[in-house]
């Protein structure tokens, strides 16, 4: 009996395990078996495998029953998750259904969740943003929340590092907040686009630019990605569904098979992960412990090393959860801060226009990303009356407006011979800076339990004085820059929709240098607990106001990469 | 119990001397495909014959032609909250009342007829009520079946096909210089 568990321990040991299989995951995954870690990756949803678990991928429109609208039904029985731009039919088995995993709004807080294979990372906007020092340097110049341990010279290898490996097409636009980085070929912005860049140099020099987004699609250099089983973009934007050519990165297209392939990797999904092991005697993590989503069997699983990448506010779960009689409060929980300083991006306001110009151009074909406009509010110097600023999305279209008056022959030709088009539309949305806060925070809910006998997680994030004022400038200087470059019936919109709907929920588990103020370390490290890394979203000390994921990529890499450095002193 | 039910048993009831309007009561059932509605298979039928005049057959199949009365009820069954539906189903069973002898017509006179009731408005009274809920019953039905007719597979496979990869970005083309607008992918 004893010979067997201790066989039965021995084949669930493993040299790294990873916590989670989206896009910070995979990518820690992918690191440690390049390296020949033998790695186990636990990923709490079901496998969802490239390609072969893709539905509807290639379904036409007139395939989905309702057109690709959500049920009455669906959207009584998931009011948070049906707020979400992409819980559509054509997409809606990546999503979380609310009753799945219940949490507690103490207030509201749209919870936005992918769990299977590959996470998120198969309905993400595939925005790809490099940080820069104004971003890293925010809190230190700005006195809020802590200084970042680390800058931009620590991270821009590991920035190139994963942008090589993903695909990321882009612009050098030799902008100093938003550097270069290894691009393919740009995607073209359309005239109208271009007509607004050039009046913003007009109107305002060399303050502030809109540029094509960085988007990890693939558009250029096919031979290379070949190697991965992926192939160019196809301009579809069907992207929600899964890529069947792998044109976007996904860690079900790249990463994941990439590590599979090693040799090196297995991956158990169906594993809820309920906490952390901490051993008092050796003072270090030793494994997982997990519950089976079909058996609800407790199950253990060791190694010497632990990367948690579970998304964001699920880290923070897992470490709150994670108790012994070391760390009573949470793994690593030493400063008590550990699910506070919860930050998100504001996406409250929008504002949209005409433009009577240009009457005689269209566009042609698709693409898979549109304008962008990084930080310019408080860049320098602090210029306003709020801390920090906004980037936003820009984006020009037009479109044939079949004419649908009157009914009967005459509506017919009229639908099937469109020859009006409409006016161009233009439109913007903010992304705006958060600041983070001990009074946004995430904890464990005393009493109620998900459907794993977990205890629910109780969010309680909200808006600030801060934010407001930067929904207000943000309107007010998008109408300016509108009404400058001549767009006509313009229109501004805030929907204060909750925080969370975003889907860039980040930190309670962040960096800083000081034990006493952060959980983290430069290298992603727990300060108490050295072997357990946490590089997702959790980790972010700031949010700044690019899409983050590319930063969670390039964490997980370096933090790989300590991880295996540190094993071999 | 349903209304037609109630009068086709007055009718049997009195000897049969009750008036009744012309139309074929031994089918009409309760469609169970569209269980929130109680939709009747003559209602199914009108709607049929105002889908066919928002979108007539011709060369061009029309919107009988390829079941749209059935897509139109998927979606109000389905996709609709139950104040709309409500709604809807006022004004499919007002409708005969509004548009007497609606389907003996000649085809303008019926487009007349939907075009007037769609400008129908509702005020407090009982026959507001119901003038409301014939022109949102009017206007829901044109939307889907202009949705029904135009993202159906006949449209988007013979007729206008639709394409899965529209290839590359351009993003400054003339409009002189292209042929047909495509509306499909």
């Amino acid at each position: 009996m004893a010979n067997l568990n201790i066989r039965n321990k021995q084949e669930r040991t493993y040299e790294a395990i990873v916590i989670g299989s989206g896009i910070s995951g995979s990518w820690a995954a992918k690191e440690l078996c390049d390296l020949g870690v033998k790695t186990l990756m636990l990923e709490r949803g079901r496998n969802v495998e490239h390609i072969k678990d893709y539905p509807t991928t290639n379904m036409l429109p007139y395939e989905f029953e309702h057109r690709g609208q959500i049920t009455q039904a669906e959207k009584d029985a998931n009011p948070v998750v049906s707020k979400c731009y992409a819980f559509r039919e054509d997409a809606k088995h990546f999503f979380v259904k609310d009753a799945e995993h219940p949490y507690v709004q103490e207030k509201p807080f749209d919870w936005i969740r992918g769990y299977q294979v590959g996470g998120k990372s198969l309905l993400w906007a595939r925005q790809v943003q490099r940080w820069s020092d104004f971003d890293f340097e925010g809190p230190a110049r700005d006195g809020f929340a802590v200084d970042w341990p680390i800058r931009y010279k620590d991270i821009a290898s590991w920035y190139s590092h994963v942008e090589k490996f993903a695909g990321v097409s882009g612009n050098k636009d030799g902008l100093p907040n938003l550097p270069d980085g290894e691009f393919l070929p740009g995607y073209d912005l359309n005239i109208v686009e271009k007509h607004f860049q050039e009046q913003l140099k007009k109107n305002y020099g060399n303050d502030r630019h809109m540029i094509s987004a960085r988007c990890a699609h693939i558009h250029g250099n096919a031979d290379f990605y070949a190697q991965q089983g992926r192939a160019m973009c196809q301009n579809r934007n069907l992207c929600q569904r899964g890529c069947p050519f792998g044109g976007y990165f996904s860690s079900n297209s790249s990463t994941i098979p990439w590590a599979l392939k090693t040799g090196n990797l297995t991956l158990r999904p169906d594993s809820v992960v309920h906490s952390i092991i901490y051993d008092e005697e050796l003072g270090k993590a030793t494994g997982v412990r997990i519950i089976d989503a079909h058996s609800k069997e407790m199950e253990e699983f060791y190694a010497p090393v632990i990367f948690l990448n579970a998304a964001a506010l699920n880290s923070n779960l897992i470490l709150l959860n994670s108790t012994s009689s070391r760390f009573p409060n949470g793994l690593g929980n030493d400063s008590g801060l550990l699910g506070k300083y919860v930050a998100f991006h504001n996406y409250r306001a929008g504002v949209s226009a005409q433009h009577e110009g240009h009457s005689e151009y269209t566009t042609s074909g698709g693409r898979p990303t549109s304008g962008y406009f990084p930080r310019f509010r408080n860049l320098y110097k602090q210029e306003t009356d709020f801390l920090r600023g906004y980037a936003a999305g820009f984006s020009a279209s037009r479109g044939v407006r079949p004419n649908t008056e009157g009914v009967g022959m005459e509506l017919k030709e009229n639908l099937l011979n469109p020859d009006q088009y409409g006016p161009w539309y233009v439109g913007s949305h903010m992304m705006g800076e958060t600041i983070p806060k001990e009074s946004n925070y995430v904890t464990l809910d005393p009493n109620l339990k998900d459907p794993y006998g977990m205890p629910q997680l109780k969010i309680s994030v909200d808006y600030d004085d801060n934010d407001e004022k930067m929904v207000k400038d943000y309107l007010e200087q998008m109408t300016e820059m509108f009404e400058k470059a001549g767009f006509t019936n313009i229109r501004t919109r805030d929907d204060h929709r909750a925080p969370g709907l975003d889907i860039h929920e980040m930190g309670g588990v962040r960096m800083g240098k000081d034990p006493k103020t952060s959980l983290l370390n430069a290298n992603h490290q727990l300060h108490a607990v050295p072997n357990v890394y946490v590089t997702d979203g959790a980790s972010m000390t700031s949010t700044s106001t690019q899409n983050p994921s590319l930063t969670y990529m390039a964490f997980a890499a370096r933090a790989a990469h300590h991880a295996v450095s540190e094993s071999k002193k | 119990m349903n209304r037609r039910i109630a009068l086709r048993h007055l009718a049997l009831i009195s000897g049969g001397l009750a008036f009744i309007p012309s139309c074929d009561f031994s089918s009409d059932d309760i469609l169970s495909a569209y269980k929130n509605l109680k939709i009747t298979q003559s209602q199914k039928q009108l709607l049929g014959n105002i889908s066919n005049v928002i979108i007539p057959a011709g060369e061009i199949k029309g919107a009988l032609d390829i079941e749209v009365p059935d897509f139109i009820l998927v979606m109000v069954n389905d996709c609709m909250d139950s104040e709309q539906q409500t709604l809807f189903t006022t004004g499919i069973t007002a409708f005969p009342e509004f548009a007497k002898g609606f389907s003996s017509l000649g085809n303008k006179e019926k487009e007349a007829i939907i075009l007037s009731g769609q400008k129908l408005e509702g005020d407090e009274t009982e026959a507001g009520a119901n003038n409301k809920a014939i022109s949102f019953f009017l206007n829901t039905t044109k939307r889907f079946t202009i949705q029904g007719y135009m993202a159906s597979e006949y449209i988007q496979s013979e007729v206008i096909p639709y394409s899965l990869i529209p290839g590359a970005y351009n993003g400054s083309v003339l409009i002189s210089d292209i042929q047909k607008p495509r509306i499909n992918g």
